[in-house]
């Protein structure tokens, strides 16, 4: 990637003169760097967690931990700055839809200039109510399927994105988890079946697969509303020795805390499909990592480029992080395979 | 002229020089300059271009060394695997293995291995869950023969997902039963190596399959498009395997800017490497060299203009010295020192010139010296001869002045001398009153033939006196010029007779005509002449010949008295024409005489411009010859034929005698004119007041009243035109003169009627100013004066006259006019005597004469008479300055050309 002379860091606020000055000067900086000054641009974003949760803060930091942070300090990185030539709105579905209507309509009002959707569900809903702004999706793990683009080399329209897990990693989940508990009969499935891919069957079909190779049985444990969790998940703490298996649902990271709590609580093995999980205290998680380039694609569909031009892209990596700590707590050992192959272990 | 060339040159702008030094050199060292820089930029410039050309073909290169080591890595990392011993090759050991290199390396997104005969053992993937010894029949795959066949296999590359390039990697392991691993790579992982790939600061590396599809570039998305590159020209014939130009190609790269391109083929994997360079990058460092160039070519110029500012100074500003110097030299400022000191050949110049310069100094001072010297030489010269000039003139001036009293002198004695003399003449005829004596009478006799000649003398004195003060002037008119030869022969024929001498007249043929002239004057010269002739020869005779030669416009009279008598010596030829000298004082005492006969006549044929001479022997007799011009008589008489009158007059004749009637009658028929009858005085008032006359031809003797007054009363008569009035008498003296004039009558013909007086009465009608206007050139201007004066004065001068006698001419006639008009007479006389005094400047005789005549008249004039002279003297003023303008006209002419 090229590299592109650090930003001047926004100081907190100070006296109103020396912001006008840093304004002034960081925007002539960004000009000599091609920064397009001619208007502020706006930048709107919808996503399905809550303003208040941490992923949707925007981290002012290097450390992109966040698809947020990333996406500022990449812009950042290209030439754009927040309050200097774009603006940035954000709002909120909160996860269920009937938040979500007024959330888009908020957002096409303001005319922006491009709009991020965070998963599937606010990708479909921006994408019903506006044919002309151009869409960026941070995740959608079928777009083909979901008729969000024509095909992925080629979106055609106003949308272009990043896809997720492919629909194989069901398979590969139910694997991984097996090996981390060797003795499990039974597999759950957690999932939302609104927001989660074809109502979870994207992931299904391999998952049933592998669990027939591995016998195992598969138990699907949907949920429509965070108060079904502890239910759901309490039901698979009593034998046959059993495991679950997190799908790619944005309600459940929205209420990932209590899913760790729960699996805490019943001692649940769990494996999730992103390290989101991880951080709230999961046990392991494997998915893409977290190679934000929305930046990239904003920055050229702010430069003009046709979001249906831009192919969406697939994730590269993937990686596994375990939390021997939690294996521990949960009396699992975990082997060799296992280990050999986790990208991060945490104790 | 030669001064004035080389002033001229002198002035040329004083930095024409400097220019062309200045341009010169600035030319010389901008060519210098510019050829030198022109080659070097030309050829930095190629070699730049090739330069970058190799570093860029070093950098496609490096690119395709770094992606071929890339992928032989996975394929050692592959073939470690592959190579393992079989005893370390259960499949659980297999598996970890894989994982193992899938840690190791993450372009690996799936590794399987194969036994000898194609049957999966162990595939690891990152996406799918990891199957083992699932012995699925793989042996047709074209990576287990690929690998069977070689010991690697590099499969094409594919694009998984429809958007992520990969590419099948297989190597076999040694051995009897060798396994095959079998890899699929994750070509995007090689974006991570092409971006890092540094092509200068904008130019970009980017990668593309042997089948023209791109799938490496570092913006990460056109790859992942497949786009398909093969329609790029140099892709195309990269893959055709032909071989990048050495010095690059300019192309247009995807985003359509223009780049410089050059490639590397990866070793085994045949995949092009492309590296692209803007060429606004790419010649950047050549642009900055030329502007480089440029700004020292601009530079090194200004220096060189400077240079050769100081350089052309340097050499001009002596030359300009020099130049100033003979400029100051030239025009006379010799006293100038030049100051140049260059230490070279320009100022030993600069010395040669002070030397010069100091030379021509001296030599002036000297010069100046001479010339002070020769001046006051000329001026002592010129006060003498002033001097000289002024004694002259007032020689002259007492000369004329004595002439002139003398002048004075005899008229004054001769009028009086005349007048006693008369007396003396009346007494010695009244003493013969019957009672003389024999003796007394012949006494009284001698007495009054004494008093005559006195008389004669006295007459002759006067009009001599009259001559010299060139008041005698001529009066001209038509007259038979046979008649008057004739007449003067027939007066003097009896006096050669008396004295025993032949007279022979031989008049030509030609002298049968009518002229006009002065008779009286010409008449007085023959007598003279004949009478010289007479009184001059004691024995013999006197021949007189006669001859009119036709000329142009005049006629010349040529007339010869030869005589038989004492001749006059050759010394005296000239002097008898002198005044009071006669051939010798024996002669005077013999013969007697004034003395003054043959000045006089001189003096009027010169005044008709004529010529008397003389031939002559003492003891053989002389010749006069007389050669007068004569002008042309209006009317031909000689031819007997009358020309018409310039128009037809109603003339009233009166007369109380019935044969002058009859003859007067008859005379006007013949002239052309329409008379009329008047026996007497009230008879032609009558007809004057019926009918409307031109004329009245008035006798001035009739019973009932005299011409007088019946003139006065027809003038009382309130006409509307008044009748011209000549008045027809024997009377011509002075009284009745004055009479007639007092009655209005200025005309005066004799009695008897003579036809040509009659006709030239008739004909001179003041009204009529032709008559005037045809005056003679000759009889208004006395040309000899003119001629005097022009000779005296100078052409110029007699201009300055001519216009000034115009202007003051007109304005005088006018005053004169005007005191004629009121009838003040004493400014009448003075405008007169102006006019006159102003006439007499050049010449205008006629009028000169006119006027002193009126001038003295004037006192005495009535109203009508002062009317009339006014008007004469008008007339007359214009002839005559028509005549002058004839006069100079020409000559001014001539003086022009």
């Amino acid at each position: 990637m090229i590299e592109r002379s650090a930003p001047a860091r926004a100081v907190p606020a100070v006296a109103r003169r020396d912001f006008i000055r840093l304004a002034g000067a960081t925007a002539a900086g960004w000009l000599a760097l091609g920064a397009t000054p001619d208007r502020m641009r706006l930048v709107a974003t919808l996503t399905a967690l809550p303003l208040d949760d941490e992923l949707t803060k925007r981290s002012m930091t290097e450390a992109a931990t966040t698809r947020l942070g990333g996406l500022i300090a990449g812009l950042r990185q290209r030439g754009w700055v927040e309050g200097v030539n774009f603006r940035f709105e954000i709002r909120s579905s909160f996860g269920g839809p009937d938040k979500l209507k007024t959330a888009v309509q908020e957002l096409i009002d303001l005319k922006p200039d491009v709009i991020l959707t965070g998963s599937t569900g606010e990708t479909a809903a921006v994408l019903a109510a506006t044919k002309t702004i151009p869409i960026v999706f941070a995740t959608s793990n079928d777009p083909v399927g979901n008729g969000f683009v024509e095909s992925l080399a080629h979106p055609g329209g106003n949308v272009t994105g990043f896809t997720s897990s492919t629909a194989e990693m069901g398979g590969k989940w139910l694997q991984l988890i097996k090996e981390a508990v060797p003795d499990m009969a039974r597999v759950g499935v957690l999932f939302n079946p609104v927001s989660t891919p074809r109502a979870g069957r994207f992931f299904l079909d391999s998952l049933e697969q592998e669990a027939a190779t591995s016998g195992v049985d598969v138990v699907l444990a949907p949920i429509g509303k965070a108060a079904d969790i502890d239910g759901a998940i309490g039901r698979f703490s009593e034998p046959p020795k059993a495991a679950m298996i997190s799908l790619v649902d944005s309600f459940l990271v929205v209420n990932r805390q209590a899913i760790v709590a729960a699996t805490a609580k019943y001692r649940v093995p769990m494996i999730y499909p992103f390290h989101y999980f991880m951080d709230a205290g999961g046990l392991m998680s494997y998915g893409p990592t977290l190679e934000v380039r929305s930046a990239d694609y904003v920055d050229l569909i702010l430069r003009g480029t046709k979001a249906g031009d831009l192919p969406v892209q697939s994730p590269r990596k993937y990686e596994l992080l375990i939390n021997r700590t939690v294996a521990r707590s949960l009396g699992l050992t975990i082997p060799f395979t296992l280990l050999a192959r986790a990208d991060e272990i945490r104790e | 002229m030669n001064e004035q060339v080389d002033q001229g040159h002198l002035r040329t702008p004083p930095g024409r020089l400097f220019r062309k030094y200045l341009y010169s050199i600035v030319a010389l060292a901008f060519a210098a300059l510019a050829i030198n820089t022109g080659f070097d930029v030309w050829f930095s410039y190629r070699e730049q271009k090739q330069l970058l050309a190799a570093i860029q073909r070093e950098q496609a290169a490096s690119a395709a060394i770094q992606i071929g080591q890339f992928i032989g890595q996975i394929e050692n990392q592959i073939r470690w695997l592959s190579r393992l011993p079989p005893e370390l090759s259960t499949n659980e050991d297999d598996r970890l293995n894989a994982i193992r290199l899938l840690r190791l390396s993450p372009a690996i997104a799936e590794i399987a291995e194969l036994d000898a005969q194609g049957r999966e053992q162990v595939r690891v993937s990152r996406r799918v869950a990891d199957r083992v010894g699932s012995k699925a029949d793989l042996s047709t795959s074209p990576a287990f023969r690929g690998a069977n066949d070689s010991r690697a296999y590099y499969g094409p590359v594919y694009f998984f997902g429809d958007t992520e390039p990969f590419m099948t990697l297989a190597t076999r392991g040694t051995g009897r039963q060798p396994n095959v691993v079998v890899a699929e790579v994750n070509l995007r992982f090689i974006w991570d190596l092409v971006a890092g790939i540094r092509v200068g600061n904008t130019g970009k590396a980017y990668v593309v399959d042997r089948t023209g599809v791109l799938i490496a570039h570092p913006d990460l998305w056109p790859a992942l498009r497949r786009s398909d590159l093969t329609g790029h020209a140099d892709v195309r014939a990269a893959l055709d395997g032909v071989g990048p130009p050495s010095s690059g190609l300019v192309r247009e790269d995807l985003s359509g800017q223009r780049v410089l391109s050059t490639y590397a083929t990866v070793p085994l994997l045949g995949w092009l490497v492309f590296v692209e360079l803007p060429l606004a990058e790419a010649y950047a460092p050549i642009y900055a060299s030329i502007g480089r160039s440029t700004f020292l070519l601009v530079a090194l110029l200004a220096i060189a203009v400077l240079v050769s500012l100081w350089l052309s100074r340097r050499m001009t500003v002596p030359i300009q010295l020099l130049t100033q110097g003979a400029r100051r030299i030239g025009s006379g400022d010799l006293g100038l020192r030049l100051a140049i000191r260059t230490g070279d050949e320009l100022e030993a110049l600069g010395d040669q010139f002070n030397r010069m310069a100091a030379h021509l100094r001296d030599s002036y001072t000297t010069l100046e010296g001479k010339v002070i010297e020769r001046t006051s030489e000329l001026e002592k010269a010129r006060d003498q001869a002033l001097a000289e000039h002024d004694a002259a003139e007032r020689a002259r001036s007492l000369a004329v002045q004595a002439n002139e009293t003398k002048s004075r002198f005899l008229a004054v004695v001769s009028h009086e001398l005349r007048t006693p003399l008369n007396g003396v003449m009346g007494v010695l005829q009244l003493l013969d009153d019957g009672s003389l004596g024999e003796v007394q009478r012949r006494h009284l006799a001698t007495a009054a033939a004494s008093g005559e000649t006195l008389i004669a003398l006295v007459d002759a004195i006067l009009e001599y006196a009259r001559l010299e003060a060139s008041t005698e002037a001529l009066e001209t008119r038509d007259f038979r010029l046979d008649q008057l030869i004739e007449a003067a022969a027939d007066l003097m024929r009896p006096q050669a007779f008396d004295k025993g001498l032949t007279f022979d007249l031989a008049s030509d043929a030609t002298v049968n005509i009518s002229v006009h002239g002065d008779p009286v004057r010409l008449n007085r010269i023959l007598l003279n002449l004949i009478g010289n002739a007479i009184k001059f020869t004691p024995r013999g005779g006197v021949a007189l010949t006669a001859v009119a030669q036709q000329l142009d416009n005049h006629v010349l009279l040529h007339i010869t008295v030869r005589d038989t008598g004492i001749g006059i010596a050759p010394d005296m030829h000239e002097r008898i024409f002198e005044d009071f000298v006669q051939a010798d004082d024996s002669i005077a005492r013999r013969f007697g005489g004034t003395g003054l006969g043959l000045a006089i006549a001189r003096r009027l044929t010169r005044l008709m411009r004529g010529e008397l001479t003389v031939e002559s022997t003492p003891g053989a007799g002389s010749m006069f010859t007389l050669e007068v011009p004569l002008g042309r008589a209006a009317s031909g008489i000689a031819q007997g034929a009358l020309p018409p009158p310039s128009r037809q007059l109603n003339v009233l004749l009166v007369d109380d005698d019935r044969v002058n009637c009859q003859v007067g009658e008859a005379i006007l028929n013949r002239l052309g004119h329409h008379p009329t009858i008047a026996r007497n005085g009230a008879s032609a008032i009558k007809l004057a007041r019926d009918q409307a006359f031109d004329v009245i031809l008035m006798d001035l003797h009739m019973p009932d009243m005299d011409g007088v007054e019946a003139a006065s009363r027809i003038g009382q008569l309130d006409l509307p035109k008044i009748p011209r009035i000549i008045a027809v008498t024997a009377d011509i003296s002075s009284s009745a003169r004055e009479r007639l004039a007092g009655a209005g009558i200025a005309k005066i013909v004799s009695k008897p009627i003579l036809i040509n007086a009659l006709r030239e009465a008739l004909e001179d009608d003041p009204q009529d100013e032709p008559a005037a206007v045809q005056l003679a050139a000759g009889a208004l201007i006395d040309l000899h004066f003119l001629d005097d004066q022009k000779e005296l004065l100078g052409a110029a001068q007699i201009a300055k006259l001519h216009q000034l006698l115009e202007e003051t001419s007109e304005r005088l006639i006018d005053d004169i006019a005007k005191a004629a008009a009121i009838g003040d007479h004493k400014q009448l006389a003075r405008f007169t005597h102006q006019l006159g005094s102003a006439a007499g400047t050049l010449g205008l005789v006629r009028l000169f004469e006119r006027c002193r005549e009126i001038e003295l008249a004037a006192i005495s004039m009535s109203p009508a008479e002062c009317q009339s002279a006014a008007d004469e003297l008008a007339a007359l003023q214009r002839a005559s300055m028509r005549a002058l303008d004839d006069l100079l006209a020409p000559a001014g002419a001539a003086a022009a050309t």
